[in-house]
Formats: structure tokens, sequence, C-alpha cells
């Protein structure tokens, strides 16, 4: 009579691993073949085709030594950080205005989630639109009667980088804000009591218990959020296509023109590979505090 | 007294998030009215609003090219198909890890999510290539491929999240009393699962919908969706704002339509895919 049961449970869990068997297979193959194979040809001089003949860490000292991704690198830099910052800020304090029991609050969710749901593709466009000089912000601004005013972004290489982010943050900060919602709305509400009891302000309830409280909501959106930055490639090729010049360069288009337009793909592979390096970077001390300290737990 | 304060109060933040959601939807909305507005009066200065001109001539006119229809068919059967047959792998891994956890199912979940986080550069030559050696390069069969492979992560992090809220007493109770694995299945946990399924979905569409970088590299003409048509006029000389409105217009429907009417479903499938 024991045997059948636990006969039974072996059953089922066999089942439960073939069932998982499809996928582990297709991440496998896809993400780890694909990324092995970029990264042992990162390693070969392959120009046209991928050709095996092993040139050491060539690629990866002329990389460093192009100014286009040194360029590159500084605006990701530059445009992550910031993009970061200002995110997870504004995501956050735009919670705490919707945690305020306001009114139509699904719809107002739904309104400043729509950015999020649309395509960088036409994002980047509505704001070069937006921010293009002869009919956006600044046009609209001179014929109010300040005719000196003077926005324009997009056009100039020291500002540049702030017009993508005006539109990155336009589309990403309803998501980063219903993160951060989810996250307050898991405060219990005893915490919120106990503090009124003892006559702390709101602000200070916010500032030394909630936000100590939402750690682990806002380590997973950092790195939701800084992941995706690496990744950026669809905003700036419909914003500015790099330009002007090079000043809105970003690793991915370096990628992408190495590949495809230069037709020197060992530099793409090493392009893409410090890529994928610095995604762990900011991956593995993540999997290791959210997962590798409570394992079992 | 301490009544009409706080009903102030609430006034007051209502106000002040109404202001920063239309300040939000602006840009939306601006390119709605533009689609409906003559090319000059589009890019008339200061930009018109009660007396422009308007008309549906764009929406006929974008329609009207020949290969219109052709990207939008793209869109629709590119996302939906690559949805479906990403459920499909999808259902019985997150089902198997949620109810039969293992000693790694930890370990697992974490890297499939972990590789929705690589940058899609790292894996395009390698797709490339095989896309162009197997016949698939620019064919919906292999953008569906292509879009299931990148979404599956998310499909299966999500599914797991909402099977995990299914109650495992109910299930132990129908295997007391006798159910098969697959009566259980299909009878039990299926019509307890829908409602996470049909998130999942409606989330995986919105992002299919919107894929650029693998619809940009993968395809030329003939399965090339919505996004990279799109794409294709943000080139310098595509200088047609009205007409660009009305192509735009026309792919974020969809999704503004399915957003609103999904409310629940995006929100929650957004936040409980992130948040634990």
């Amino acid at each position: 009579m024991a045997g059948k049961p636990r006969g039974l449970r072996l059953f089922r869990n066999l089942n439960a691993k073939v069932a998982a068997v499809p996928m582990v297979l297709t991440t496998l193959v896809v993400f780890v073949g694909g990324t092995l194979w970029t990264v042992l040809y990162s390693f070969t001089n392959s120009k046209l085709l991928p050709r095996w003949q092993f040139v050491g860490l060539d690629q990866y000292k002329r990389l460093w030594s192009n100014d286009l991704w040194n360029a590159a690198i500084w605006n990701l830099a530059f445009y992550g950080v910031m993009s970061l910052i200002f995110t997870i800020t504004m995501g956050f304090v735009l919670a705490v205005l919707l945690d305020q029991k306001i009114r139509f609050e699904d719809t107002f969710r739904t309104i400043m989630l729509y950015p999020f749901a649309l395509s960088f593709i036409v994002t980047g466009l509505v704001w070069q639109w937006i921010l293009n000089p002869e009919m956006g912000i600044q046009e609209v601004v001179r014929r109010m009667g300040f005719e000196g005013f003077t926005f324009d972004p997009l056009h100039n290489p020291n500002t540049v980088l702030y017009g993508l982010l005006i539109a990155g943050l336009w589309q990403g900060t309803g998501f980063t804000m219903c993160l951060m919602l989810a996250g307050l709305r898991g405060i219990d509400e005893d915490i919120w009591k106990a503090a009124r009891v003892d006559g702390i302000p709101k602000w200070k309830t916010y500032l030394f218990v909630v936000i100590p409280m939402m750690r682990p909501v806002f380590i997973t959106t950092l790195v939701i959020v800084a992941a995706g930055i690496i990744k950026l490639y669809d905003l700036v090729v419909a914003q500015t296509s790099g330009g002007p010049g090079n000043a809105s360069q970003v690793p991915a288009m370096y990628v992408y023109r190495y590949m495809f337009t230069a037709q020197n793909l060992g530099q793409g592979f090493a392009a893409s590979t410090m890529m994928l390096l610095s995604v762990l970077i900011v991956l593995i001390p993540w999997a290791y505090l959210e997962f590798g300290g409570k394992k079992h737990g | 007294m301490a009544r009409s304060v706080s009903t102030r109060r609430k006034l007051f933040f209502t106000v002040a998030a109404w202001s920063v959601a239309l300040l939000i939807f602006f840009p939306v909305l601006w390119t709605i009215l533009t689609s409906f507005k003559t090319e000059a009066s589009a890019v008339a200065s200061p930009p018109e609003l009660l007396g422009a001109d308007w008309t549906l001539q764009n929406y006929s006119d974008v329609w009207a090219r020949s290969d219109y229809p052709r990207f939008f068919m793209n869109s629709v059967i590119i996302s939906i198909g690559s949805t479906l047959l990403g459920l499909l792998i999808a259902i019985p891994a997150a089902w198997s890890m949620a109810f039969v956890p293992g000693n790694k199912t930890k370990d697992l979940l974490m890297w499939m999510l972990s590789t929705k986080m690589m940058p899609a550069a790292a894996v395009l030559i390698p797709m490339y290539l095989i896309f162009q050696k197997t016949g698939l390069f620019d064919t919906r069969t292999g953008l569906v491929l292509a879009l299931m492979l990148m979404n599956l992560p998310v499909i299966i992090w999500m599914l797991y999240t909402y099977f995990k809220e299914i109650p495992g007493e109910i299930l132990e109770a129908a295997r007391m009393d006798g159910a098969s694995l697959k009566n259980e299945v299909l009878y039990i946990l299926t019509p307890m699962a829908i409602p996470g399924i049909a998130s999942t979905m409606l989330l995986n569409i919105i992002l299919a919908w919107n894929e650029a970088f693998w619809t940009i590299t993968l395809t030329t003409v003939n399965a090339a969706p919505l996004s990279a048509f799109i794409a294709s006029f943000s080139a310098p000389q595509g200088l047609f704002y009205a007409k660009l409105s009305a192509a735009s217009t026309m792919a974020i429907a969809p999704i503004l339509i399915m957003g609103w009417f999904g409310q629940k479903q995006l929100v929650r499938g957004l936040t409980f895919g992130a948040v634990k």
C-alpha cells in the first residue's frame, strides 16, 4: 500500500521534469549556444563571414582604442546613471501620489503605463517631433512671446543625451511607478497605524520606514531598468540615429554597424561580448542577493 | 471639519495626479490628433488645434499604399503566433515548476529570467546566420520563432507567478479523490489558471507587437511588421508628418485598445511579472 503513492509521486515528478524539457532545451540552445558562439568568435578575425582564425585579444584591443566605441560607452554610462536616478525617484514619488487613494486610480495607472506599452520606435519618433525646434516646444514657447527661447536638445552634441533621456523617462516611469506601487501596497497597514500613533510625520515614515522595507522592490527595479539600458537601441535609432555626429551613439548601435555595415564581424562580436559582460556585472550581484543568500529558505 | 480637510487633500492629490497623467498622455494624444490633419495643417506653426483642417485622407493614403495591409497582417500574425507557440511551451514548464518544485527550480527560474536581460545583440549573428541557412530569414514563421524565443522567459516567469497563487491543497484533494494527472490538469488546474494565462497572453502580444530589434534585423520586406515599417519612416526623407502620425496611430491603436480593456490584467501582469 505504501509503495503505490510513492510510485505515483515519482511518476508525477518525472512528468514534471519532462514538461520542463522543451523550455530548457530552447533556452539552452538559443541563449547559451548563441552566446558562447559569439564569445568564441570574438577572439577571431572574422570579417564578412565568421571564420575560425584565432587572434587572441586583438579585437578587444582594437575595440577599446576605437573612438566610436569609447564615445558609445560614455554616452551609455551617462544616459544610464541619469536614467536610473530619475526613473526610480520619479517612479517612487508618483507611486506615493497614487497611494493617496486618488479618484479613478485604475484609469490613471493605465494612462501612466501607456507609454511603456508603446514601442520605443513610436516613442522615439514622437519625441523627435516634440523636440523639433521648428514645430515642437521651442516654437510653441516662442509664439507665446518668448522670442529668445531656445530648446533644441537633439541637434546639439552637448544636449542630445538629455533629449534621449526625456523620451526614455517618458516611456519608463509608468513602469517603475507600478512596481513601486505594488511595493507600497505590500507594506502592512499596521506599520502606518503605528507610525501615526507615534506621531511620526508621513514624509518621515516614507523616508525612514517604508523605503528601507521596500529594499527588494528597489533592487528588482534597479536591475530591470539597468538591464534595459544596456540594450538601448531602438529609441536611439528612431530619435537621433546616433547623431549629431556620434554624440548619441550607443554600444548596441556599434554592434549593429560593425556586423552589417562595416562587415567586420569580429569587432561586432567583441562589442557584444563587452555588452554581455556588463549585463553580467549587473545581474550576478543581484542573483546572489536575491537567490543565493536564501536559496532554500 | 477634519473630514472636509481630508476631502480637500484628496482633491488636491487627484488633481495633481491627473495633471501628470495628462502631461504623460499628451504626446500620444497629439499624434492621434495630427493624424487627422492635412499635411499643411500638421506642420503649421504655431501648432493648430481648433482651426486645423481635419481630414481622413492620411488614413486612406497610408492604407492605399500597396504594402501597408501586408505590414499590418504581418504584425497580427507574428504577435499572436509567437504568443500561442510560447504558451504551448511555457504552460507545461511553468506548471511543473510551480507544483513540483525541485531543488533547482529557483535557480532555473532565475536563469531563465536573466536570459531576457541579456542584450539581444549577443545572439544576433548566430541567429542571423541560422535564419539565412534555414531559409527562415524574412519569413513570418521565422519571426514567430524568434519572438517566441525572446519572450519565452517572460511568459514562463509570469505563468509561474500566477500558478503559484493556485492553492496546492485543491490539487492534493483532487489527487486524494483519485483524479488522474490528465484530469487534474484539464479540469482543475486549467480553469483556475485561465486568468493568469489570459494576462500573460495580453502582455506578450503587446511585447511582440512592439519588438523592433529582431523585426528590423531579421526581415527585409516580406515579413516585416509595423514596427519595422514605422522605423523605415524615420529615415530623413520621410517628412510626411501627418501620414507618419496616421501610420503610428494605426500601429499603436491595438495596444491602446487592448490595454484599456485589459487594464487590470496589464497592470497586474506587469507588476506581478517582476515583483514577487
